[in-house]
């Protein structure tokens, strides 16, 4: 019987960020056998070099296309592979594709092996998604900032307003007319762009 | 309240139909908020229509038959077919350096009907076995795929074998280009615009259109997850006749660049305008900085009875599946077809509107003297076959 640690897994993500993410936490979990690939041109060849057992690959990646024909063609991998799907289990089926995680596996693992790795990726894989969504929100209010403090530039030098007075404004304007404040800012940034 | 209607689509001229009912209303005069979702794989659009994700999807025609017979690699939906979305749009396209070989090697057949201009290419790979050279790649899109079907039938009328003498791999189709730019594959069959990009940059030559192997020959179909399909018949029947009034609208000559143009946006196809416009209106070039030629059935949307599910059109698929042993030689197509390709759904739809539909749902394809070709138009494959396959 093979030790779970001598699993061979391939993560296959255009991401790299999130392929590192997904490779600690099964490295962390004791499976110490994990490669990762980007996007290649002989995604096969590799894949025959690597020789997975498992193979991670994000369900949107345009390379599960070829991945696909190798159920098809025997002779293009000497071990046949399919996608992992419990069948037993409609909830995992369900995480698995909100998550955005597929996983193919060769014939012939039993499910209850491969079970954890999948719920592995699927979890790194929602931790990601976290992580980004983050980022973006940060990214997002940096930029709002940004747009607050472009308005208080114009309204100070075209109006002769103070900083206070000009935020003062802006906030103002937003209550009144139920916005955001960086939303009003936008708007002023727009008209005095038209103006030139 | 509008009915929500998610689609999943690739980004290729021949989702123009779903693209049209959204963008000129079409899906809006029949209640349906139609949500369009642009996938970059055939496997991640089967897979999120068999979960849930969507409730309809732009499918190769194959697949469907394929999720039926169990070749998903995953216990997949049933899925029912109750439209075509078009005809045409696919080519097999080499790269120059190949064209440059094929032309030396048989200036004939390259002067020929495209249809045989594989005749070239055997003899290319005739050299190369000789020589003790490697053998060529080519790619299309997926296993299922009509793609697969019309290379491989344009190489075998030649006496090539697809298993044997080329390396015939899978590509999807927004990667194809950059593929056959690297010098990765040497050739590629898969729809537009990804052949007539090519020709626009120079790095690849048309070598056939999917007219030349079989002028009627089946593209794109109207996906729907069984359960959901029964569960919304009234649905159904909205969500077809908007697209069937879609394709009429995308078919009209003088509706082409206003297409190319809804096509070309970045949420759509999102390639270049003139490449989607010299394709959309029949005029495409076939080698780099030769002037286009005239082809008014390039892309066929409507006309020919285009949305129709003709049986005959389903069996023809599901043979090319046993001819290239990708399923059981006694697999009973006769009985699987028809819980796939739904024309009966096609009926009740359109049913009281000016749609010409065929008396029955299926035909013997590929007869150039049948009754019905003046519906149907030119029907003939490269190398004459009659195909009869009665249900």
């Amino acid at each position: 019987m093979v030790k779970l640690e001598e699993f061979n897994i391939l993560v296959i993500d255009e991401n790299p960020d999130r392929a590192a993410i997904v490779e600690r936490g099964l490295v962390e979990s004791g499976y110490t056998r994990v490669a990762r690939i980007g996007t290649s041109h002989n995604l096969v060849e590799r894949i025959q070099a690597l020789a997975p057992d498992i193979i991670i690959i994000d369900l949107e990646n345009p390379d599960r296309d070829t991945l696909e024909q190798m159920f098809q063609v025997s002779r293009a991998i000497a071990r046949p592979i399919a996608m992992f799907v419990d069948q037993s289990d409609a909830s995992m089926i369900h995480e698995a594709v909100s998550a955005g995680v597929s996983a193919y596996v060769v014939d012939g693992l039993r499910q209850d092996r491969i079970r954890p790795i999948v719920e592995m990726a699927i979890s790194r894989f929602n931790v990601f998604d976290q992580l980004r969504r983050e980022r973006d929100e940060a990214q997002a209010k940096l930029n709002e900032r940004k747009l607050i403090e472009r308005a208080k530039g114009i309204l100070m030098k075209e109006k002769g307003l103070s900083e206070e007075d000009s935020y003062a404004l802006l906030r103002k304007n937003a209550m009144k007319q139920n916005r955001k404040i960086y939303e009003i800012a936008q708007s002023v940034i727009t008209a005095f762009q038209l103006e030139f | 309240m509008a009915n929500k209607v998610r689609l999943g689509f690739v980004p290729l001229v021949d989702c123009a139909i779903p693209v049209v009912a959204r963008a000129m209303g079409f899906a809006q005069q029949e209640d349906i908020d139609l949500e369009l979702v642009r996938e970059m794989s055939w496997a991640a659009i089967r897979d999120k229509l068999s979960f849930g994700m969507f409730e309809a999807a732009h499918l190769l025609a194959g697949i469907p038959i394929a999720a039926r017979l169990g070749l998903s690699g995953l216990p997949v939906q049933n899925i029912v077919v109750p439209m075509a979305l078009g005809r045409g749009g696919n080519a097999i396209t080499v790269s120059t350096q190949l064209y440059q070989r094929m032309l030396e090697a048989d200036p004939n057949a390259m002067l020929g009907p495209r249809g045989r201009s594989a005749r070239a290419l055997k003899k290319v790979i005739d050299e190369d076995k000789a020589e003790g050279r490697p053998i060529l790649s080519f790619a299309t899109v997926f296993p299922f795929s009509s793609h697969n079907y019309e290379l491989r039938y344009w190489m075998a009328a030649a006496g090539i074998d697809p298993d044997m003498d080329v390396n015939i791999g899978v590509i999807a189709p927004p990667r194809m280009f950059d593929s056959l730019r690297n010098g990765w594959v040497d050739g590629y069959c898969v729809g537009e615009p990804w052949n007539q990009r090519a020709v626009f940059h120079g790095d690849g030559v048309i070598v056939a259109l999917k007219d030349d192997i079989w002028s009627r020959s089946p593209e794109k179909v109207l996906g729907l997850r069984e359960d959901w399909a029964q569960g919304n018949p009234e649905l159904v029947s909205a969500l077809v006749r908007a697209l069937v009034r879609a394709a009429e609208w995308a078919d009209q000559p003088g509706n082409r660049v206003e297409l190319a143009h809804i096509l070309s946006e970045e949420a759509n196809v999102g390639a270049p305008f003139e490449v989607l416009k010299a394709s959309l209106s029949g005029k495409p070039v076939l080698r780099p900085g030769e002037p286009p030629i005239d082809l008014p059935d390039r892309h066929v949307f409507y006309r020919y009875t285009a949305t129709f599910p003709w049986l005959s059109q389903g069996r023809w698929i599901g043979e090319q599946m046993k001819r290239w042993r990708q399923i059981p030689q006694d697999t009973n197509l006769k009985a699987v077809i028809p819980d796939v390709f739904r024309p009966d759904l096609y009926r009740t739809a359109v049913a009281g509107l000016d749609v010409l539909v065929p008396q029955d749902d299926w035909r013997v394809e590929g007869a150039a003297d049948a009754p019905d070709r003046s519906l149907v138009g030119t029907d003939q494959f490269l190398d004459d076959t009659i195909f009869k396959a009665e249900f």
